[in-house]
């Protein structure tokens, strides 16, 4: 069972000033971290190859060149090694480029499955994973709450708003991962100390095929025009006394709000 | 007459004493060698038998000798005293026995034997008194039944043995007195004999043959039983006592992360030191650990006696199979034997699970109230952090909800996860400026810091403890103190993540930490903290890592500004301040670990109107809130809760104030407080000292009548 996961460092969410003055994510000012929906992937992908008793995970990541200290934390999981793709010219990148650029990097590795987070802290666009499918002419399984395969297939249950669709698809096979794949896990100080031995593959542009149409910031489609913070929350109200009084206050405030 | 054929030569068939008692010896010796055997299985590290002698030696007069923990529990500690010394003393008899009455044949030679016939009296003082204390145990035992004490059979068979090799020597005392006339100094036996004169001689002859030959058989029973039964502790208690813990209480062992090929923290009994396995050795199943303990006492399945009887469990089931013969290589080929070595399935079973049930692990709040109870220096705490540091750091084994906290330590530097930036947002609303040291050093006016304020997360992010770390900036500002903070280049000490058992993320945090403060030089300064976690973390655990600091915690800092009168209070009656009464929690990183209990008092007793009110467990028997070792990130789902616990010790002494030093007590007494249903519309509230001073303060002087600044 050969998976790769596809994984983005992205800024620490606990930070508070994420965007840079050109109004894009500062990814050199604030301390990164594994998207953390990826990580659901990656757990995914370990507790398959751990199941199947054999195989590898690979991860798979576009970022800028400090990214394998990032990178090294996912190693520490148990992922067996790393590719990132690193290119000047990347930055700035749109969600097409992205999709392109990990899909030429796929073509260069062999693999059963590619697991992928639902969507990024970052960006939050949530279409990388599907684009790479159309790309490459995978299968596409997403929101995954159950991920079998065998042989030559895989099964995936599909969230849906009711419970869950079976689908089933040939391998190779692109599927999404969700939260109910189960909590990732926090590395152990061996996987930690292993990390750091751990083979970090870095491929420039000049390293995948991607035929003539420009990549990069230089060729990006979309562009961000003016951003907004979300307005303050109003104070938290805390409702407390015996379950039914504080019941009853509970309904009379959301009906003061014609919220029921 | 002289010789043991005038001393003894009434007793029938004495010569028999030497095979039967130095028999007996040799089956304790070769018992205690195979103890040994387990011994030299496990890790050879531990503490140095040379060094620190006159520490060591002073630590065996006041725990062994005068047995200073016993007295806590005062019946029990005087019963314990009277048969401890009766035993020592009750020996020359014995000991004169066994060696054909040598002591004997050379006490008595000075001044006519005057020294003997004292001896004699005072040997049956010391076996009247033994047997009262006997007598007082055996009611414990069977009667008033405490709840510490563990009702086994070995425990009554210990007290009949150590009443009947008193009992039986008296008693034959008496009956040779009987039989042959009054016994120099054995006054005791003297009185016992006259009702018995008008026996025949043949009957008192014959009894005190039997009762004679009684008190050396038990003396050789009671040796071959000694090594199987909780009572060892006779023998191994001296040795524990001498190898105690002498590094400060809250410093946990140091742990090399990059060493190759190690377990790290505490898996099985292998991991163990010898100290480690010597302390399951010593346990005497008193139960005081037990009894301390608050996650115990609140129906959590954490039992420290069990925890360290189940070490010894695992101890003595390795040692099955192995023979007692010598581990000589030459001995054991004459005998023809190989199994040499303990069974090396049971050396490397895992200790959680199976001494400790894992649950428990995770139940201790390493409030050290086991260990400042046990009369004979166990360490329990730092097994249970080597325990979780085992879990933690190979299996990933630790209730869910810390990977949250471990998380954020991690990446954000503190366990809520709240962005650095906000962590001077507490300043907001001060009518001063609070300077961050890096703004005072681009300034150039790094040498105006009088003290470095290191914050705390608590202090920095909780509403509550925000509010805490106003007062005592005001008390700082008050005082004329110049300080500064790090700002958002503090990070945790690490103190919760070493605690949870997360070595890696400790020291990181502290790594990190210690870089920070020794690039501004703040070696060289006083570091005040409000936190007694981060206290600890710095002042006893930071060395390890090469960061030497001075840091005084706030109760003591504040302290000494009001005895030096550069903070002053206002008198009642002059600021109309009402009269209360305020109980004090003791936080267990101060009071326990780091002996301040004192200084909170002191600062409460500056204030005019305050009448102090203490719990009973208070000082260094403080009773914990809950929040320690990590337990404030973690869920409480067994048992009932510990603040809840420690709200109704609290109410119970009737006063208006809970009054803290340390952020966690404060948000625990603070919840407890709020859903105590005898606190009912919140009338009794919890303040840290430092809120109570700030708001007690006399007006500022004016300028021009200040007191000089103390230096």
């Amino acid at each position: 069972m050969r998976i790769v996961v596809l994984v983005k460092p992205v800024p620490d969410t606990t930070g508070q000033e994420r965007l840079g003055p050109d109004l894009r994510v500062d990814r050199v000012g604030v301390p990164a971290v594994v998207n953390a929906n990826d990580e659901y992937a990656l757990e995914a992908a370990l507790k398959l190859v751990e199941a199947a008793g054999e195989g590898e995970v690979t991860l798979l990541a576009m970022a800028p060149a400090g990214a394998p200290e990032t990178l090294r934390k996912a190693l520490a999981m148990g992922a067996h090694r790393a590719v990132l793709v690193t290119d000047p010219a990347l930055g700035g990148s749109d969600t097409l480029t992205t999709v392109r650029v990990l899909a030429a990097a796929l073509r260069r590795l062999e693999y059963d499955l590619v697991l992928a987070g639902a969507d990024t802290s970052d960006g939050g666009g949530g279409v990388v994973a599907a684009g790479i499918a159309v790309t490459l002419g995978l299968p596409y399984l997403s929101y995954a709450a159950k991920i079998e395969p065998s042989a030559d297939r895989v099964v995936v249950h599909r969230l849906s708003a009711v419970g869950y669709d079976q689908l089933e698809a040939g391998l190779p096979a692109l599927v999404v991962a969700t939260q109910a794949l189960g909590e990732p896990r926090y590395p152990s100080l061996k996987g930690i100390m292993a990390a750091r031995s751990k083979e970090i593959l870095s491929w420039s542009l000049a390293d995948l095929e991607l035929g003539d149409a420009p990549v990069g910031g230089a060729v990006t489609t979309t562009a961000v025009v003016e951003t907004h913070a979300p307005p303050a929350r109003a104070a938290t109200r805390v409702v407390r006394g015996p379950a039914g009084e504080a019941a009853a206050e509970v309904v009379a405030f959301l009906a003061e709000r014609r919220l029921i | 007459m002289s010789g043991f054929e005038g001393i003894f030569g009434h007793v029938p068939g004495y010569l028999l004493v030497f095979p039967l008692f130095w028999g007996s010896v040799v089956f304790f010796a070769l018992v205690m060698a195979r103890h040994l055997r387990i011994f030299a299985a496990v890790r050879a590290a531990g503490p140095s038998p040379f060094a620190d002698v006159p520490r060591r030696v002073g630590g065996l007069v006041r725990y062994t000798l005068l047995q200073t923990k016993m007295f806590k529990d005062p019946r029990a500690g005087i019963m314990h005293f009277t048969i401890f010394w009766g035993f020592v003393l009750l020996t020359i008899g014995t000991a004169n026995v066994v060696t054909g009455g040598a002591i004997q044949a050379v006490i008595q030679v000075p001044a006519g034997g005057v020294l003997w016939t004292a001896v004699s009296a005072m040997q049956n003082t010391v076996a009247v008194l033994v047997l009262l204390a006997v007598g007082y145990a055996f009611v414990r035992r069977l009667v008033t039944r405490p709840r510490r004490l563990a009702f086994t059979r070995g425990a009554l068979i210990i007290l009949v043995l150590i009443g009947g090799v008193v009992a039986s020597e008296l008693l034959a005392q008496a009956f040779e007195a009987a039989r042959y006339g009054s016994i120099a100094g054995a006054f005791v036996a003297d009185a016992l004999a006259v009702p018995l004169a008008n026996l025949a001689p043949d009957v008192l002859y014959a009894v005190f043959t039997v009762l004679w030959w009684a008190h050396i058989a038990i003396v050789a029973i009671f040796l071959g039983y000694l090594p199987f039964s909780k009572h060892l502790h006779i023998a191994t208690a001296f040795f524990n006592v001498y190898f105690r813990k002498l590094a400060p209480r809250g410093e946990l062992p140091a742990m090399d992360l990059e060493a190759e090929d190690a377990t790290f923290g505490l898996r099985t009994l292998q991991d163990l030191g010898w100290k480690d396995l010597l302390d399951g050795f010593t346990c005497t199943e008193c139960g005081r650990c037990t009894a301390a303990c608050p996650a115990n006492m609140t129906g959590k399945p954490l039992n420290p006696r069990e925890m360290i009887m189940g070490l010894r469990h695992m101890a003595v089931d390795a040692e099955s199979g192995l023979d007692l013969i010598p581990n000589s290589p030459i001995l054991r080929a004459q005998a023809g034997l190989d199994d040499a070595t303990p069974s090396p399935t049971l050396l490397a079973t895992a200790i959680v699970d199976e001494a400790i049930p894992f649950d428990a692990v995770w139940d201790c709040v390493t409030c050290g109230a086991c260990v400042e109870a046990c009369p004979v220096l166990i360490e329990h705490v730092d097994k249970i952090v080597g325990f979780r540091r085992n879990l933690v750091l190979e299996d990933s084994r630790f209730p869910s909800e810390l990977t949250g906290a471990f998380r954020n330590m991690e990446t954000a530097g503190n366990p809520w996860g709240q962005p650095r930036a906000t962590r001077t947002d507490w300043t907001k609303g001060l009518n001063f400026e609070v300077p961050t040291v890096a703004e005072l050093a681009a300034a150039g006016r790094l040498a105006e810091v009088e003290v470095l304020y290191w914050v705390g997360c608590a202090a920095a992010f909780d509403e509550r403890n925000r509010k805490v770390a106003r007062a005592f900036a005001r008390c700082l500002n008050a005082a004329g103190v110049s300080f500064a903070i790090l700002g958002q280049e503090e990070s945790c000490t690490g103190d919760p993540a070493r605690r949870m058992g997360n070595e890696y993320v400790y020291q990181i945090l502290a790594t990190g930490n210690i870089e920070t403060l020794n690039r501004y030089g703040m070696a060289e300064r006083t570091i005040v903290t409000a936190c007694p976690h981060c206290f600890n973390s710095i002042a006893n655990e930071y060395g390890q890592l090469g960061g030497t600091f001075q840091i005084v915690h706030h109760s003591v800092y504040l302290q000494g500004l009001l005895a030096s009168g550069r903070l002053r209070t206002a008198d009642a009656d002059a600021d109309g301040n009402p009269a209360r009464s305020v109980t004090f929690h003791d936080s267990c990183y101060m009071a326990r670990y780091n002996n301040v209990v004192a200084a909170p008092r002191d600062v409460l007793g500056s204030m005019a109107g305050i009448e102090l009110r203490e719990m009973e467990r208070n000082g260094k028997g403080s009773f914990c809130c809950g929040a320690g070792g990590g337990r404030m990130w973690m869920e409480e789902t067994r048992g009932t809760r510990i603040n809840a616990e420690r709200t109704r010790q609290a109410l119970a002494t009737g006063a208006e104030v809970v009054a803290t030093n340390c952020p966690f007590c404060m948000t625990m007494m603070k919840d407890g407080l709020a859903e105590a249903e005898s606190n009912a519309g919140g009338v009794v509230s919890a303040a840290d000292i430092a809120e109570l001073l700030a708001d007690s303060l006399a007006p500022a002087i004016p300028a021009g009548r200040q007191l000089p600044v103390l230096q």
